[in-house]
């Protein structure tokens, strides 16, 4: 098979995924608890039946022919739109460009879930990206460094990182964070390192007046960057730290486990005894001729990694109270927003699908064994 | 040779084998740590409700919230309440002693990590099996199904399927299986793929053997070492998703003794009473390392290239 072919094949795979999920978060959501309990979130007291009916009537669950609301709750005949019609609905409007209106607490009425998901999205890609950055920077010399100095002291500590870190509670490891950075390393009477809010004012290190940024991205960081304002870069990237950490922990774990155990078989092979005998440094051993052949496992498995990442950031994001949409989906899936919950699912189906093709096509590139 | 003779030749071999893995095992101290954790954290569960009165998880002694009386540690904070009487790990917000919600929370987590794997093992074997053994289409649309369950977060899942379901430990259980067994379809599938290309296959079905006979017998004895690896592994991983789940308050009462639903009354006094969030979270560490330990001890053990 042609590169280009499989890649067509996959993303035509791409597209049934996303169906399949949409369909399946739909009917989770709308199609197995009663139909007023979609509108649950939208009643007040004080609303009066007809009130009640219109709302319903607006959702898409009651019928414009519904007589009355206690109609509607009896489940008269005709008076509830069947699911699958309420599917069709919403996913007729979803490819039209309209997602409906988000339900979210904080979150002014009538504010698209469109502009909602994408206010929020910068700051869990931030967060990801930096602890995306943070696995590959501590993972793989942490698993180098094991596999050459197997069975001694640096690699008894590297395996004890990767093993609590696969072993850790996230929750737990933020949590631990905070209060050590908060309640005992201490600057100026105040934490180190801010722990809560995305552009820190009150830590130990902090500027306290970092001044404000123009909006070009939506994520702290690289706004502070594009507005070259340097304070305010400092704060974000404070506020990063911790919740990147503990973000990344687990995966930090994995792929030193990974890369130690591929690079314990690389150094292993007859082509490192041939570079030994060369007379080759011990540098460009480890790194040119094993790295080059042991990366290839800790590739395959960074998509994985993404998906750790991505259900990853609902807990962390939690605990740092972090703004992203993560932190929001909860908040979603308890009124059953049906909409922003969708959106959420969509965009990381296709960031976890496409960095699974991307691992593919990369891994027939590095390694010219492989043919499609 | 009698059939007879064939079978005690086999069991001999598979003894020796056994015996030889308890050799490697000795040698290996970090599984011996894993397996007296795992086997610990066992006996408690099984001792205990005979150790604390499941009752006390119910009182609500108000009075004694968020105090402190061990000397051993000396939080630094001011404004630390001293308990009136001995609480080794304090009390939490509801004034119940720590260490005994704790105790009593580990069986909790560890029936449901055992009911999420073990339905997941099986649910793997019998799909996967069936996907590599089948072939085509059969194979096809399994893999599709899992394709659909890897493309979205495990966590994001489980939490819809809770607040649809309800709140309670069974769709808890439920709703980490939905999750969990495609990781098993795929494992046992691709164990599956190369041991049905093996001669005693082709024997088997020379002898007349039925297609399941010879997959749910034959391939599933010869290739489920590495699910049962996985499985000791994921028990580890279920505990570490349950305690999240109940932590982000998916819990059917924030009374239940369990340790995500215990740390979860701690990140509101974090500040205040960092032991609430400390403890319980330490527990699950050193369950979850401890099963880790075990379960890549085993896989150490059993891996022929580290073998002999």
């Amino acid at each position: 098979m042609r590169l280009y072919v499989y890649i067509l094949r996959r993303l035509l795979l791409m597209l049934f995924v996303l169906f399949a999920l949409s369909l399946l978060i739909f009917y989770l959501t709308r199609g197995l608890l009663p139909p007023t309990s979609a509108l649950a979130a939208y009643i007040t007291p004080r609303m009066d039946d007809s009130a009640k009916l219109s709302v319903a009537r607006a959702l898409g669950v009651a019928t414009t022919s519904c007589p009355s609301f206690q109609a509607f709750t009896s489940l008269q005949n005709g008076c509830v739109v069947p699911v699958w019609e309420q599917y069709g609905a919403w996913l007729h409007n979803a490819l039209t460009g309209n997602w409906g209106y988000s339900l979210l607490p904080n979150v002014a009425p009538l504010t698209p879930t469109w502009d909602t998901f994408w206010n929020r999205f910068p700051f869990t890609a931030e967060l990801a990206i930096a602890a995306a950055i943070l696995t590959i920077a501590l993972g793989i010399p942490l698993g180098i460094i094991s596999a050459t100095h197997n069975n001694k002291l640096p690699d008894h500590l590297s395996r004890l990182v990767s093993l609590g870190g696969y072993s850790v509670p996230q929750f737990w490891f933020g949590a631990v964070l905070q209060i050590v950075f908060v309640l005992y390393v201490r600057v100026n009477g105040l934490g180190l390192l801010s722990t809560s809010s995305a552009v820190a004012t009150s830590c130990g290190i902090c500027f306290a007046n970092p001044g404000t940024v123009t909006t070009f991205t939506g994520a702290p960081v690289l706004d502070a960057f594009l507005s070259l304002n340097g304070p305010y870069l400092w704060d974000a990237l404070l506020a990063l730290i911790l919740p990147a950490l503990t973000l990344a922990i687990t995966s930090v774990g994995a792929i030193t486990r990974i890369v130690r155990s591929s690079m314990m078989d690389a150094l292993r092979q007859d082509y490192i005894i041939l570079a030994r005998s060369k007379g080759l440094r011990e540098r460009a051993i480890v790194y040119r001729h094993a790295l080059r052949n042991a990366i290839l496992p800790a590739v395959t498995i960074s998509g994985l990694l993404v998906s750790y990442l991505m259900g990853g950031v609902v807990v962390v994001e939690i605990v740092f109270s972090w703004p992203g949409v993560g932190n929001a989906s909860l908040a979603a899936a308890n009124v059953l927003d049906v909409n922003f919950l969708e959106l959420y699912v969509l965009v990381t189906a296709v960031i976890i699908v496409v960095t699974n093709l991307l691992v593919d096509v990369a891994y027939g590139l590095l390694d010219p064994r492989i043919r499609y | 040779m009698t059939q007879q003779d064939r079978r005690d030749e086999e069991m001999h071999g598979r003894r020796a084998d056994f015996r030889y893995a308890l050799h490697l095992m000795r040698g290996n101290k970090l599984v011996l740590v894993g397996l007296v954790i795992s086997v610990g954290t066992l006996l408690l569960t099984g001792l205990s409700h005979l150790l604390v009165n499941p009752a006390l998880a119910n009182q609500q002694p108000l009075a004694l919230r968020l105090c402190w009386n061990n000397p051993l540690i000396n939080w630094g904070i001011s404004n630390v309440k001293t308990c009136p009487t001995s609480y080794p790990l304090g009390t939490d917000a509801f004034g119940r002693n720590l260490l005994q919600m704790i105790i009593l929370a580990i069986p909790v987590d560890l029936q449901i990590a055992f009911e999420v794997v073990a339905s997941a093992v099986v649910i793997g074997v019998f799909f996967g099996g069936l996907a590599a053994y089948a072939g085509g289409i059969v194979d096809e649309v399994i893999l599709r199904i899992t394709d659909v369950f890897l493309a979205i977060p495990a966590i994001l899942l489980a939490i819809v399927l809770i607040v649809v379901l309800g709140r309670s430990l069974p769709t808890l259980t439920l709703a980490i299986i939905v999750t969990w067994w495609p990781y098993y379809v795929r494992l046992m599938r691709s164990q599956v793929i190369t041991e049905k290309e093996k001669p005693y296959v082709e024997r088997l079905r020379a002898m007349g053997a039925s297609s399941p006979r010879i997959l749910y017998i034959h391939i599933v004895r010869n290739s489920i070492y590495p699910i049962l690896i996985q499985a000791t592994l994921d028990i580890g991983s279920v505990i570490l998703t349950v305690s999240a789940l109940t932590f982000i308050g998916l819990t059917p009462s924030p009374l239940l003794p369990e340790l995500g639903n215990l740390a979860s009354q701690g990140i509101a006094n974090i500040f205040t009473a960092p032991w609430l969030i400390l403890f319980p979270g330490l527990t699950i560490l050193l369950i979850s390392l401890g099963f880790n330990l075990l379960g890549d001890g085993i896989r150490d053990i059993f891996d022929p290239r580290l073998r002999r």
